[in-house]
């Protein structure tokens, strides 16, 4: 445990080092970025106080030093185009992006895992017919467009677009919020869930053919626990590697589920620092997913621990 | 050098077999004779194509011809596809989309597979000490999900053609380095490739002649499925707004467009989706098919 540990900081560490010589490839700074073209009018004094202000004239690796510790410390910086503190606008967006995410992967875990678990059970009748077709939008189409199309559908066939209304809080109001976040969920579920079905039907139809399934059955078993207790749990953990790699693409899907569907969160925020060059919310924001990423793969490391005691004796 | 390890070098010679098979019987008609492969063939066949005509003007009319007589109008024969808001031919202007799609995507594929299979053969072929760090790098650029890296990559050097295919290109190269390392590694230890060390064939010889020949299979499978995601992560860049500028074509930021149109006007979310879902199940199917041809033991599922 405690190595897994310092592995992930280490890894971590590298990151913060990619993500930083990434953004200084800048061929602007952060100074033409909050002045736009005027820089160019600055004087030679005004520039170099300038320089001193943002930090840019320091050698690389000491400005790679300043941000990290100021990182660490929880000081994200300001945000050069809208002035507030990064730290601010992280702490608004990211409950958001959180909460959906998390609405989508337990969407795409129950869609996927259902439709695999009992597509298995009886392979090429309607159930599985169903979860295939399923699995073949969720993989083929991407997202941008199947949120594009519920947006339009959703407007044009009903006239419902909860969108449009200014962004609930899960606190302020509980209700709307969940409509705001349920379709920008169930798209990104869509491709959590294809992918999962396909992995569980697989690795059901693979147990099921097992032994001990059959002794099970013979000895009279109920259906219901030989299907969860035999075949679900040792079909587990492709299951659990399939839903770790998934929360890669869950991850970029935000950013483009977020701008469909004008959610403020960490995605939307990152692609507005983008167009605008606000260098420390990037930064930041870019930081914030890949140490999720990370994070999360880590306990992903820890659930197989839990769920294949083989993997225990290493 | 201690000998072999059975289990090292026993897949090795089911896939020198499988080399020789795919060999004699031609990689096309094995490709041919997978489900998948025949599939991918035909649709990666057709988008090809109407890249190459759009490249060459082919459209059926030119796609920045503004024409304010046919503003959104439905699909007929004479628009198939119907025409957007400034009454320009969808088609025209998704057959050109895709070409510039396709060749962001290839740009991007070969920085990520030139630069991706020579660290991966660094990694595999010498010594352990420069494999050990490139395979922390490979880790750690792992560790950040390749659209998020192409996002940085695009916030670093703005937005453009060649930008979209850097930024695409660098978020996909650890998996080539992870899928070429693996079977260089395994090669190496090989019957033959021991044999023409004891022989006294140089690094060169060996590395070129010997290993590089056998992992074109497993490198052309990825490069099919790096194909798919690139169309896939440029039209994403490019529905953000990050891609190529408006004058260039983009099947993408046409997606991004329909959104407030297509309540009324379908075609125009339905021709650039089309066009991007045909590609990437193209490309995928392709994979898939070249895999199957490539590696018996997937054969038989």
């Amino acid at each position: 445990m405690a190595r897994r540990l310092g592995s992930m900081l280490l890894t971590l560490f590298g990151v913060s080092i990619i993500i930083f010589l990434v953004l200084r490839l800048l061929p602007g700074n952060a100074l033409t970025s909050s002045l736009g073209v005027s820089a160019g009018l600055l004087t030679h004094a005004q520039t170099v106080a300038l320089d001193h202000y943002y930090g840019i004239g320091q050698p690389v690796i000491q400005q790679y030093g300043s941000w990290l510790a100021s990182t660490l410390s929880g000081n994200l910086g300001v945000s050069l185009s809208s002035r507030t503190s990064v730290a601010s606008l992280v702490g608004s967006a990211l409950p958001v992006t959180l909460e959906l995410s998390v609405l989508a992967m337990i969407l795409g875990l129950l869609i996927g895992v259902l439709f695999g678990v009992f597509g298995a059970l009886r392979p090429g009748r309607l159930v599985d017919g169903v979860g295939q077709g399923v699995s073949v939008i969720g993989l083929g189409i991407p997202s941008f467009v199947i949120g594009t199309g519920l947006v339009t559908a959703l407007a044009s066939l009903f006239h419902y677009f909860p969108s449009s209304e200014s962004f609930a809080s899960l606190s302020g109001n509980p209700w709307l919020n969940l409509q705001q976040v349920f379709f920008p969920a169930l798209t990104l579920s869509l491709g959590i869930a294809a992918a999962l079905m396909r992995t569980t039907r697989a690795a059901m139809l693979e147990v099921a053919s097992q032994s001990y399934v059959r002794t099970a059955r013979g000895k009279g078993l109920r259906r219901a626990t030989v299907t969860w207790k035999h075949l679900f749990l040792n079909a587990l953990v492709p299951i659990v590697t399939m839903s770790g790699i998934q929360l890669g693409y869950l991850l970029g899907g935000t950013v483009i589920v977020e701008q469909i569907f004008v959610l403020p969160g960490l995605g939307r925020l990152l692609v507005t620092s983008i167009n605008n060059r606000d260098f420390p919310v990037v930064q930041s924001v870019t930081l914030i997913f890949a140490t999720g990423f990370v994070v999360v793969n880590m306990l992903v490391d820890v659930a197989y621990n839990v769920i294949d005691p083989r993997s225990r004796t290493r | 050098m201690t000998l072999a390890d059975p289990e090292l070098v026993l897949p090795t010679e089911a896939e020198e077999e499988s080399d020789v098979t795919a060999r004699r019987q031609g990689l096309l008609s094995a490709l041919w004779r997978s489900p998948n492969g025949r599939a991918g063939l035909i649709l990666v066949g057709l988008v090809v194509i109407a890249a190459i005509a759009a490249a060459f003007g082919g459209t059926p009319y030119s796609p920045t011809f503004q024409n304010p007589a046919t503003v959104l109008k439905s699909p007929s024969l004479a628009h198939p596809f119907g025409t957007d808001q400034f009454g320009r031919d969808i088609v025209s202007l998704v057959l050109d989309g895709l070409g510039v799609s396709l060749e962001i995507a290839g740009l991007a594929v070969l920085i990520a597979g030139v630069v991706g299979t020579v660290a991966g053969v660094i990694a595999g072929f010498l010594g352990r000490y420069v494999s050990a760090v490139i395979m922390r790098i490979t880790d750690m650029m792992f560790a950040i999900p390749a659209i998020l890296l192409g996002l940085a990559v695009v916030a670093a050097l703005g937005a453009g053609w060649l930008n979209s295919a850097l930024a695409i290109g660098i978020g996909y190269i650890p998996i080539f380095v992870r899928v070429v390392r693996g079977p260089v590694l395994a090669l190496r230890e090989s019957g033959y490739v021991r044999a023409g060390r004891v022989l006294g064939f140089s690094q060169g010889r060996l590395l070129f002649r010997h290993i590089l020949p056998n992992i074109a299979g497993v490198l052309s499978v990825q490069v099919s499925l790096a194909l798919a995601w690139s169309v896939l992560a440029e039209a994403s860049l490019s529905f953000l707004g990050l891609g190529p500028p408006p004058p260039t074509a983009s099947l993408g930021e046409m997606v991004a467009q329909s959104g407030s149109l297509a309540s009324t006007a379908w075609w125009t979310l339905a021709a650039p989706s089309l066009a991007i879902v045909v590609a990437v199940i193209g490309f995928n199917l392709l994979g898939d098919g070249l895999r199957d041809a490539v590696d018996p033991r997937t054969r038989r599922r």
